[in-house]
């Protein structure tokens, strides 16, 4: 029973052996040279300015709400997809309808303007 | 997949007018949505008269899922009544909210589907679909007032409560489906037997059930959100939320304890009768200090579901039928008061019942359709309400709950004390403002539809009243 | 030991995740707090239906139909919770249950 798992614990412990074995060569073989340049904290190539604590524009908010909303309708694709030939002309249909509703609401919401930057 | 579509061809028409009205609006300039309002009370009118093709169909569809009978036939009628009755009085109230026009009416008709297939349901996912389509839309209309920040208060509190009641509810579906191994309502009750009669897992799921299915009702131990709910909301939205979610979750709530649990009718029916008879107390006793009209009206629709609940004690084709006509007759008279109250609202912007002073005189038809949809819903003799109220107490008096009728005529006499101080506002005290206030078309044609079918069922009410005789043998029918 | 995990470890999980959120969705201040705590709720109803249908019935999918419905339904929930939140945030410029008093609760 317990011996079909071991090659899940012979995984995890190479993930975590190998990186440590590239990281320690890179450790002997790198030349050290510091400079201030070096060694400050990369943030897309510019020092950050004030608070990091800011609240974000509240416009991207409508792209990750139509996100969530469209994102979890796939969850009923994959049973379809996984079963589409056996289900037949009736399975095709039946999805197109269901994507037909999917793509008017995201028609809406295009034309009433939530996808637009404000 | 071999499912004969067409029986579901009234939703199927529902949905297509929703999505219809949706495509509509986009297409037509924003300044010319404002012929939506009116094409949506046409669709639904239609489709309304299309429900009558259907009485005596009696199926089930895909293996039980869905039911199409004579029972559910008459709650989709229902909720087609509310949806023209308030979408008629609507158009002008949401046209001067400024929210987005044609968007209001698609969720009203998206909301009455959610109802539709509620009312239809005939396994717990169908069931929970059903509800949550309903709830949904309502969030959303509940918060629909844009920059008013009641609107958005309710919306946000209605969405809290709501949303823990259908966890709550779809907790107890889980452990029904784990105790038994099927999702069928009418397979639940064989296999209870079957597996050994009533576990305590059961008993767990059938009290989450009841408080799930309460909250939607708002029977009183969960009723706190509907006064807030109701004052907050939109006008048209809170008649629409007080008469269709009411009536949609009363539907699923008869299907569901008196088709899966009927060897347990004993133990449920004491818990409901205890229920109706504390919703019945309390909602009458609260609304008599209410000064704004929509909380007033607000506890005395949770009085209603209370008297509602009666019906659903005695669990007999009796009980049933008083539940279908009551529900029925209470569409025309909580549509009547709150197209009054949405439209004094949005003529001189309050809601307090004081500024309601000497409204006989600055409009007489308001007045008339208020006091009798009021005392209609007091249950006074030759209006609708008092039918509806003998067909409800007649059918448990003959199953001893003498107790709770009593109950039930005590505190209606108590409710006439605070319909009445309302009318005695209107009629007796002398108006601060004379100008008089003008009903727009729409809304005159709810009011004077209203008041005419609360007179006629009150005075006649054998038509109703044999239709729901049909729709509550239907539910016993079926197997 | 790893064979023994049977419907009632389930069973008590869900439990447990189920009291968690309604905890939270009752004892917490923040809007946003309390919607996390309905979404634990719903997804310990998911893990009760996974569980039943593949312990407490013979191969019956059902359960798992049924979570995926509630996923999706949940989403749509927690969508026009947050839309709502927006909504009433612009106006109160707070998210704190506390201050949402202009209706009695």
């Amino acid at each position: 029973m317990l011996i079909k798992y071991a090659g899940v614990v012979i995984i995890m412990i190479w993930g975590i052996v190998f990186p440590a074995i590239l990281l320690g060569l890179s450790k002997l073989f790198h030349p050290n040279n510091p400079t201030p340049t070096k060694l400050s904290t990369y943030e897309c190539g510019l020092e950050t300015q004030g608070e990091t604590w800011v609240q974000f524009k509240i416009s991207y908010f409508m792209y990750a709400l139509i996100f969530v909303a469209f994102d979890v309708e796939t969850i009923f694709l994959y049973p379809w997809a996984v079963r589409f030939q056996s289900l037949g002309l009736f399975g095709i249909v039946e999805m197109f309808i269901f994507m037909a509703i999917l793509i008017v609401g995201f028609w809406y919401a295009w034309k009433e303007g939530a996808l637009e930057w404000m | 997949m071999d499912a004969n579509y067409s029986l579901m061809a009234i939703e199927i028409a529902t949905a297509l007018l929703a999505i219809g009205v949706l495509i509509i609006g986009l297409l037509v300039p924003k300044e010319q949505r404002y012929g939506l309002g009116y094409l949506v009370t046409i669709g639904l009118t239609g489709i309304f008269f299309l429900t009558f093709a259907f009485y005596g169909t009696n199926t089930k569809l895909f293996g039980g899922m869905y039911i199409v009978d004579d029972f559910s036939i008459f709650f989709k009628q229902i909720f087609l009544a509310a949806g023209i009755l308030v979408t008629l009085a609507a158009t002008l109230y949401v046209k001067k909210i400024g929210a987005n026009y044609g968007e209001f009416f698609v969720m009203m008709v998206f909301a009455t589907l959610g109802m539709m297939v509620l009312s239809s349901a005939g396994d717990f996912i169908t069931l929970y679909l059903g509800l949550e389509t309903m709830t949904i839309t309502f969030y959303i209309l509940a918060g629909f007032k844009k920059g008013d920040s009641k609107s958005a208060e309710a919306g946000v509190k209605y969405l809290i409560l709501g949303a823990m009641s259908s966890a709550v509810l779809l907790y107890g579906l889980s452990l029904i489906y784990g105790m038994t191994g099927t999702v069928i309502v009418q397979d639940v009750a064989a296999l209870i037997t079957a597996g050994g009669g009533m576990q305590p897992a059961l008993i767990v799921g059938l009290v989450f059930l009841v408080a799930g299915f309460g909250f939607k009702i708002s029977a009183v131990p969960f009723q706190m959100w509907s006064p807030d709910v109701y004052e907050g909301a939109p006008t048209p939205v809170t008649a629409f939320l007080a008469v269709g979610s009411k009536a949609a979750a009363f539907a699923a709530l008869i299907r569901f304890f008196l088709i899966a649990f009927p060897d347990y009718q004993a133990e449920w029916k004491v818990l409901f009768a205890a229920l109706a008879a504390l919703t019945i107390i309390v909602g009458n006793l609260v609304a008599i200090p209410q000064t704004n009209i929509k909380r007033m009206l607000a506890y005395s629709s949770i009085a209603q579901a209370g008297y509602i609940m009666t019906g659903v004690v005695a669990a007999d084709a009796a009980g049933i039928k008083g539940v279908a006509f009551y529900l029925m007759l209470y569409v025309f008279a909580t549509v009547g008061a709150f197209t009054v109250v949405m439209n004094f609202s949005s003529n001189t912007g309050s809601d307090e019942i004081k500024d309601y002073a000497g409204l006989a005189q600055r409009s007489p038809l308001m007045a008339a359709v208020l006091l009798v949809c009021l005392l209609s819903m007091a249950g006074i003799p030759p209006l609708a309400g008092f039918a509806g109220k003998i067909f409800l107490f007649s059918s448990i008096v003959s199953q001893g709950y003498l107790w709770l009728v009593i109950v039930g005529l005590v505190m209606s006499m108590a409710s006439v004390y605070y319909y009445l101080s309302v009318a005695k506002v209107m009629y007796m005290a002398d108006p601060t403002d004379n100008t008089p206030i003008v009903v727009p078309v729409g809304a005159k044609a709810t009011l004077l539809l209203t008041m005419g079918i609360t007179v006629f069922l009150g005075v006649y009410p054998e038509p109703l009243s044999v239709l729901a005789t049909i729709a509550s043998k239907a539910l016993f029918m079926i197997n | 030991m790893m064979g023994n995990i049977g419907l009632e470890h389930f069973l008590i999980f869900s439990g447990t995740l189920f009291c968690i959120g309604l905890f939270g969705a009752l004892a917490k201040r923040n809007v946003i707090a309390i919607l996390m705590g309905l979404e634990i709720m719903l997804n310990s109803v998911n893990i009760n239906l996974v569980a039943f249908s593949r312990y407490a019935t013979t191969g019956d999918l059902t359960g798992q139909v049924f979570a995926i419905f509630v996923v999706a339904v949940a989403a749509a929930e927690v969508a026009v919770g947050l839309a709502l939140i927006v909504a009433i945030y612009r106006d109160r410029m707070s998210v704190n249950v506390e201050d949402f008093d202009w209706l009695k609760w």
